[in-house]
Order: structure tokens, then C-alpha cells, then sequence
């Protein structure tokens, strides 16, 4: 599980970058936005115990 | 695949526990900072405050009348106070369905409605749906939740969704024939009244080939749900969820109670006196919900004043989540009639376990002079004759007072006298109140 949260990290990474990279380009920065939504149920579906911010 | 998450289905109860403890703190937080509701409901209340899981407990209930006061004249229209995120980024609409009173406008953002899904999938994946299923679903589309989830969690799981609006009954049965859907979702009864239309047609709805239902919209007694397992020859699931808090609990395949979405609920049971114990296995409780992730519109501790058995948190599937094990009713549904305790629900448990002929019913309680009366409508199936009627009606009559004390008188309505419902069904209608 932590090799899964590892490579979701990256990806949010990506994505938050491809959204700034994209300021001007309605439809890239909502495709990354989209992304980042999964990424926020995927942190919720991958939840680390006994740590108080998730 | 037997479970949709192996993860978070499998995990020990004490991890499980201190998942949800956090995440309850995280959306407190969350509520006090971004919801009008909570600044004001949760003023002087910090979230150090919170330092254990018992301390949840100091955390208010939240009402469904309290959701219906901080939408009237309070601004972002319709939300008002109960919106959580910017409303430019609310993608769609939900509302209750008004049946205690005036609707609820529930705001999804898109956020919210993908975790609401995901929620949904476990639901659907527990009930045995897979991508080899093609589902129908016989649902007038509209501005209600119930099964939008199913079509979009469907849709997610792998499965083939047909969208059944727009149809009759008739064609509706027609549309599954013609494509072979091998599964559906429904509320119970219209699953029934599309049966019975199909008898009507001279199709034995076991021909159809439905492997699968699952239910939706409205409760769902065992005898209900073993009467559509017969009807059909299929497997029927339950699940368990409204508009305000999402599905938060489905039946998997050992069909023993319902399996709480952990983490994405914190359910409480609470003591139905008291309101502050949890209750033990085996005992009713009120449901008191706390959705964990949706922040379009945050909800802390929502008392659905539905009261539920307590289930064991071990199941033959193997997931660990905590179960209900039937749900026994609303609390504003157990009336007292001439001084007697009275639940709709065990006529509608008489009814589906012991009188296959009677194909629709409604429950009416009036008030004659001082007297109270309840009358049970009744719809037969068309093959009865006069003294097949007399029979049932008999019967009916004797097993009503046994199960519930009180004296019934019935009436048998002329076929299709009574209304059909594909959303929540209005069986049980107290005119007492009316006058």
C-alpha cells in the first residue's frame, strides 16, 4: 500500500502542474482538475491509520 | 474479485475505528470553516475538543428540520447555509423527496459526487454486480438521488447500464426482454408491479433472465425480499441511504443485514431513550450518520430517526465492517392506534410472506367519532374469484389481528384501484392527523 500511496502522491503532483501549465486552456485544466478529484478519493480509499491529517 | 476495495473491507475494526476517528475530525473542521450551518451550530467547539471517540458524542445531532431552516431565505440560492464548497463549483442538483415535509436541496459538486459513487460501487459490487451484468434500470429520471448513484456506480463497476425512463411498465418489461438485461435496481414494489404486468403479458418473469436486483428507495422487509427472489428466480439485495447521507450500508452475498461503507460513514446507533449510548449487538438503535468525505454539503451526526438492529462486525464474506441487521422502521412510522404500538411494516411482512395473491396494498388509519380504525386496501390478482376473495379477505382479517393486536377491516379495491410507485412507496396513510 505504501508503493500505491507513493505513486499517488506523484501523480497529484503532475497534475496540479499540468493544471497551472494549462491557466489558459479550458479544457486541459479541467481534465486535470478531474484528475484531482480521483486523486482525493484515492487518498480517501488508501487512509493511513493513527495519523491525524489524511 | 470478491470484494470492490480488498483494503479498506478487510481491515481490523480497530484500525478501521481510528480511520473514521480522524476523518471526523478532518470534516468537522472542514464544516466549521466552509458550511454557515456549523459556524453557527458548532460555535465554541474547537476540533482539539475532540480527543477521543467517545468525545464525538459532544458534537450536536444534526435534524433534518434544522437542514429544512438553513435553506429558507438563506443565501447562495437554493442551498443556503448548508452549502460547503463555492457554488460555481456545485455540478448537479439533488432534493429529497419531501415525504416528511418540504424537500431538501442537496448540492453535489463534482468531488462530492464522484465519492458518493465510489460509495455506491462497494454497494453494488457486494450485491455480486459485475461487468459481465447488463443493467436496467426502471427509474423515471428526475431530480431525485436514489438511482442516479446506481446508474453512474453501475457505469464504474464495469456494468452495461440501460436507462428505463421514460417508459410504462409494459414497455419497460418489453425493453428488458428485447435487451436481455440480466440484472436491475428498483424500489421492491415497482420490481413487483413490473412482474405482475409481465404475468399480465403471459411472461413467467423467471423467463426474463434478471439474475440480479438490487433494491432501492424504500425499505425492504425479508419477506418482501424472498417474494421477489421467487418471483424472478434471482438474487434480491438490500442497501440503505437517502439523499442527505448517501448508500451507506448493502447487503452482500450471505444476505444476513446490511454492511456499513467504512470508512465513508460513521454510524451510530444510539439508545432510542436516551440518545447517547451505543447500543449492543442484537438491540435497535436510532441511525445517526456522518458522511466522511463529501464536502459539498457536510453533515455532522445526522439523526435519521431511522432505528435499526445492531449486527456483529464478522460476516462469513469476511469484510469487517460493522452490519445492521434489519431495519425496523422510522420512528415517526410506529404510531399508537387505540393504545397500541403499531408498525406499517409488520403488515407489509404479513402480507409479502403469507398472501401472494395480494398484489398491491395501502394501510389507512382514520378516526370515527373517538374510535380509531385501520382499514388495509387491498388489489388481488385478477385470477380470484368471488369466493377466493371472500377467503383472503377472511384470512387477512385473522392474520392482521394476530401480528398486530388491533382489529383491521379490509377492503378490496377493483384491479389497478391502487397507486403504483417506481420512487418511495406511500403505503401508510394516517388520516387522523389530516382532520
Amino acid at each position: 500500500m505504501d508503493e500505491i500511496r507513493k505513486e499517488i502522491r506523484n501523480i497529484e503532483k503532475s497534475a496540479e502542474r499540468l493544471k497551472s501549465l494549462a491557466k489558459d486552456n479550458n479544457a486541459i485544466r479541467k481534465n486535470a482538475e478531474i484528475i484531482l478529484t480521483h486523486l482525493y478519493i484515492l487518498k480517501f480509499i488508501t487512509p493511513v491509520w493513527g495519523e491525524e491529517d489524511q | 474479485m470478491e470484494y470492490w476495495n480488498p483494503y479498506t473491507e478487510t481491515l481490523p475494526r480497530e484500525k478501521l475505528e481510528s480511520i473514521e476517528f480522524s476523518y471526523f475530525k478532518n470534516l468537522l473542521s472542514y464544516a466549521k470553516s466552509h458550511s454557515a450551518l456549523y459556524r453557527d451550530k458548532l460555535k465554541g467547539m474547537e476540533v482539539g475538543d475532540i480527543k477521543t471517540f467517545d468525545d464525538i458524542k459532544k458534537v450536536p445531532f444534526t435534524y433534518k428540520e434544522e437542514l429544512r431552516k438553513w435553506q429558507e431565505n438563506v443565501e447562495p440560492f437554493p442551498y443556503g447555509g448548508l452549502l460547503g464548497v463555492d457554488i460555481k463549483d456545485v455540478c448537479t442538483f439533488r432534493q429529497t423527496s419531501g415525504t416528511t415535509g418540504k424537500p431538501v436541496y442537496v448540492p453535489e459538486s463534482y468531488e462530492s459526487w464522484q465519492w458518493r459513487i465510489e460509495s455506491w460501487c462497494h454497494i453494488l459490487w457486494m450485491a455480486g454486480f459485475r461487468p459481465r451484468h447488463r443493467v436496467f434500470l426502471p427509474f423515471g429520471y428526475n431530480v431525485y438521488v436514489a438511482f442516479w448513484e446506481a446508474h453512474y456506480a453501475a457505469e464504474k463497476v464495469g456494468c452495461e447500464v440501460i436507462p428505463g425512463g421514460a417508459l410504462d411498465t409494459k414497455g419497460r418489461v418489453n425493453k428488458i426482454i428485447e435487451l436481455k438485461a440480466n440484472a436491475m435496481t428498483g424500489t421492491p414494489t415497482y420490481c413487483l408491479n413490473i412482474a405482475q404486468e409481465a404475468m399480465n403479458m403471459g411472461i413467467d418473469p423467471k423467463s426474463l433472465g434478471i439474475e440480479r436486483i438490487l433494491g432501492a428507495g424504500e425499505p425492504l422487509p425479508e419477506a418482501t425480499r424472498r417474494r421477489i427472489e421467487d418471483t424472478y428466480g434471482c438474487h434480491m439485495f438490500d442497501h440503505i441511504g437517502s439523499t442527505e447521507t448517501c448508500g451507506f450500508a448493502g447487503m452482500c452475498e450471505v444476505k444476513k443485514g446490511l454492511h456499513i461503507i467504512e470508512p465513508f460513514f460513521l454510524i451510530e446507533l444510539l439508545d432510542r431513550e436516551t440518545l447517547s449510548k451505543e447500543v449492543a449487538e442484537g438491540e435497535q438503535g436510532v441511525i445517526v450518520i456522518t458522511p466522511l468525505g463529501r464536502r459539498s454539503f457536510p453533515v455532522l451526526r445526522f439523526n435519521t430517526m431511522d432505528v435499526a438492529i445492531k449486527g456483529p462486525s464478522n460476516c462469513d464474506c469476511g469484510r469487517t465492517s460493522r452490519k445492521l441487521m434489519e431495519i425496523v422502521g422510522r420512528v415517526d412510522d410506529i404510531r399508537k392506534i387505540r393504545g397500541v404500538l403499531f408498525s406499517p411494516k409488520t403488515i407489509e411482512q404479513l402480507i409479502r410472506s403469507e398472501f401472494p395473491d395480494i398484489v398491491e396494498f395501502e394501510i389507512v388509519v382514520t378516526r370515527e367519532d373517538i374510535m380509531d380504525e385501520i382499514t388495509l386496501r387491498i388489489e388481488a390478482t385478477p385470477k380470484l374469484g368471488k369466493d377466493d376473495i371472500e377467503d383472503l379477505t377472511k384470512r387477512l382479517k385473522e392474520r392482521a389481528k394476530i401480528k398486530t393486536n388491533l382489529t383491521c377491516k379490509v377492503k378490496v379495491e377493483p384491479q389497478g384501484g391502487l397507486p403504483r410507485y417506481d420512487l418511495k412507496a406511500k403505503r401508510f396513510k394516517d388520516m387522523r392527523e389530516v382532520k
